[in-house]
């Protein structure tokens, strides 16, 4: 699927005078998968259609990224992120729903666990941001406050395809990386990227350390044990502090662990999802 | 020789605080052509803002604005419909960004013709009764891109799709224009919408209709800026400032005078195929009414 396809696919949420665009398909108990930066939903075309199969797949840009709003004045943060994924499940008449997160993604599904609970009755993270496990160097760079005047849109994009080349573990397809860094190719997209990127605030995982262990829901932690950017030994840390989570190392995969093993990620996740049944197989807010 | 825009993000110093401030005043999410144009004349341009300020933060100005937008909208009904996105397999969120990238300009370009024709009658009048801008009569609208305004965001030019480069040129050469508008630009982040809406607009500005409607909108635009809207503080020394470039900077006025009505309509017309014309008339962002004040600008 090229992103121009995916694009035609995503629907539109108005929340205050944001708004977020996403994907929805399929039907059962909702399943929400949440990108990292500095990529957008689009990162999940290749795995989410298997995951129809069985729930209501829903997949939000975040606020600043992808095809959602990438206006002026408003918060970035994973904690202003987590607050609009709760608005935003809410404006949908999600009560609860099972969290897929990656990157920062997994940032933003952490917060979320810990800080709206009701929300969360399963959650997955992958290769997630934890701890003071970043920002990495190339995003610290990349949110510089001069970044803006020193990097065209078209050479910002040359670096980010670059420089996300090590995050997978086989060489990528040139249209797949194209895909992913499509929103930002313009001034706009490009100075939206710089201001998420300058968002990336270590304190908003660290913070929520000691609540880790309160946490009571099933949770996976599956990583692509050769990442660079989130090396796994986060990853034990987390499945040792959250009670009854799991840890599953992915060989042969880095960052991207979606894109590396797709087959067997999706099998991880399809096996996790059965053997942890959801509450209710769809709930309504009404 | 023919001078590129200054690109917004290329804007360093006082230019770029200048571009900071037509944000502002102008209540727009970006710079458009005609300001990134003429702030290719280096030493006029500051002056030149200096003299617009005054009068662009104004309600009056707003409302001559509102006027124009309405008087088109009124003309753009009278036109055929262009019914493009029947033809064009858009996603739900890609039509909510059309439509939003059109309110900008929608709300932006009467605003531009009013200006434009303004700055065009100051340079041919040089005026001895500046502005007055701080009446009681005058009262200022709020400062701000509003909130809800889409960026305005916009792909390069020229485009590396090749349709979109020919269909760039096409605009260009059919409209007699010198450089691709950012209306334009923005539309071309939904490459088969903005093929499929010149493909269809094309034919119409060749109509009599479309042709008397901008007659209609660039003297209702001169009557603003003649008897409504006061005269720029423009005096002829600062008008030398141009030196050889004045007859240069006059002609590009004069073009954007020119090319600001069919922009107007060809946004309305595309606005049509999801808004009535009466919706249409109203101002996308209408600026809220504050207490006017009066003592010297800040």
């Amino acid at each position: 699927m090229t992103w121009r396809d995916y694009q035609r696919l995503q629907l539109v949420s108005r929340l205050d005078d944001r708004f977020v665009s996403y994907v929805e398909a399929g039907n059962g108990p909702p399943l929400i998968l949440i990108h990292g930066i500095p990529v957008w939903g689009y990162l999940w075309h290749g795995i989410y259609p298997e995951l129809t199969r069985t729930h209501r797949v829903l997949i939000p840009d975040l606020p600043g990224f992808g095809f959602s709003d990438k206006a002026d004045c408003f918060d970035r943060s994973i904690a202003a992120q987590a607050q609009m994924v709760d608005a935003w499940l809410g404006h949908l008449g999600i009560s609860h729903a099972t969290i897929v997160g990656h990157d920062i993604g997994g940032g933003v599904a952490l917060r979320l666990a810990t800080r709206f609970p009701e929300r969360v009755e399963r959650l997955i993270v992958m290769n997630t941001v934890c701890y003071d496990s970043w920002p990495i160097e190339l995003m610290l760079q990349f949110g510089h406050p001069e970044a803006h005047r020193k990097l065209s849109a078209s050479f910002a994009v040359r670096l980010l395809r670059q420089a996300l080349k090590p995050g997978f573990a086989s060489s990528i397809h040139r249209d797949l990386l194209e895909g992913f860094l499509a929103p930002y190719t313009t001034e706009v997209g490009k100075l939206s990227l710089i201001r998420n990127a300058a968002a990336l605030n270590t304190n908003l995982t660290t913070e929520i350390t000691h609540l880790l262990p309160g946490l009571r829901i099933p949770t996976l932690v599956l990583w692509g044990e050769d990442d660079r950017f989130q090396p796994v030994h986060y990853g034990e840390r987390l499945a040792k502090d959250i009670p009854g989570s799991r840890l599953i190392r992915v060989k042969d995969a880095r960052h991207f662990v979606m894109w590396d093993q797709p087959t067997l990620v999706t099998k991880h996740v399809l096996d996790f999802l059965d053997k942890n049944p959801s509450i209710s197989a769809h709930t309504s807010l009404g | 020789m023919k001078k590129s825009p200054i690109l917004e993000e290329e804007a360093e110093r006082e230019l770029s605080d200048i571009f900071h401030e037509i944000r502002q005043v102008f209540r727009i999410s970006g710079v458009n052509l005609n300001f990134r144009k003429w702030a290719t004349y280096h030493k006029f341009f500051p002056v030149l803002w200096d003299a617009i300020r005054p009068i662009a933060e104004t309600r009056l100005f707003e409302d001559s604005s509102d006027h124009i937008r309405a008087l088109a909208a009124q003309l753009a009904d009278r036109l055929p419909r262009l019914k493009i996105t029947p033809s064009v397999f858009l996603g739900e969120s890609q039509n909510f960004q059309i439509q939003a990238a059109l309110q900008i300009y929608h709300y932006i370009n009467p605003k531009l013709l009013v200006i434009t024709s303004v700055v065009e009658y100051a340079c041919h009048h040089p005026t001895l009764s500046p502005f007055q801008p701080h009446q009681p009569d005058h009262e200022l609208i709020p400062r701000g891109v509003p909130r809800g305004m889409y960026p305005m965001e916009m792909i390069d030019d020229p485009p590396e799709d090749l349709t979109l480069r020919k269909t760039f040129r096409d605009i260009e050469r059919t409209l007699g224009l010198t450089d691709i508008n950012s209306d334009y630009r923005t539309l071309a982040l939904w490459p088969e919408y903005l093929v499929a809406a010149w493909h269809r607009l094309k034919p119409i500005v060749k109509h009599p209709q479309y042709l008397e409607a901008i007659m209609v909108l660039r003297e209702a635009a001169q009557h603003q800026a003649s008897d409504l809207l006061p005269r720029l503080a423009l005096s002829d020394h600062q008008i030398d400032l141009l030196g050889r470039s004045r007859n240069d900077f006059l002609e590009t006025t004069s073009h954007f005078t020119h090319l600001l009505p069919p922009l107007m309509l060809n946004i309305l017309l595309m606005s049509l195929d999801w808004r009535s014309s009466q919706e249409l008339a109203v101002s996308p962002f209408p600026a809220e009414f504050q207490s006017p004040v009066i003592g010297p600008s800040s």
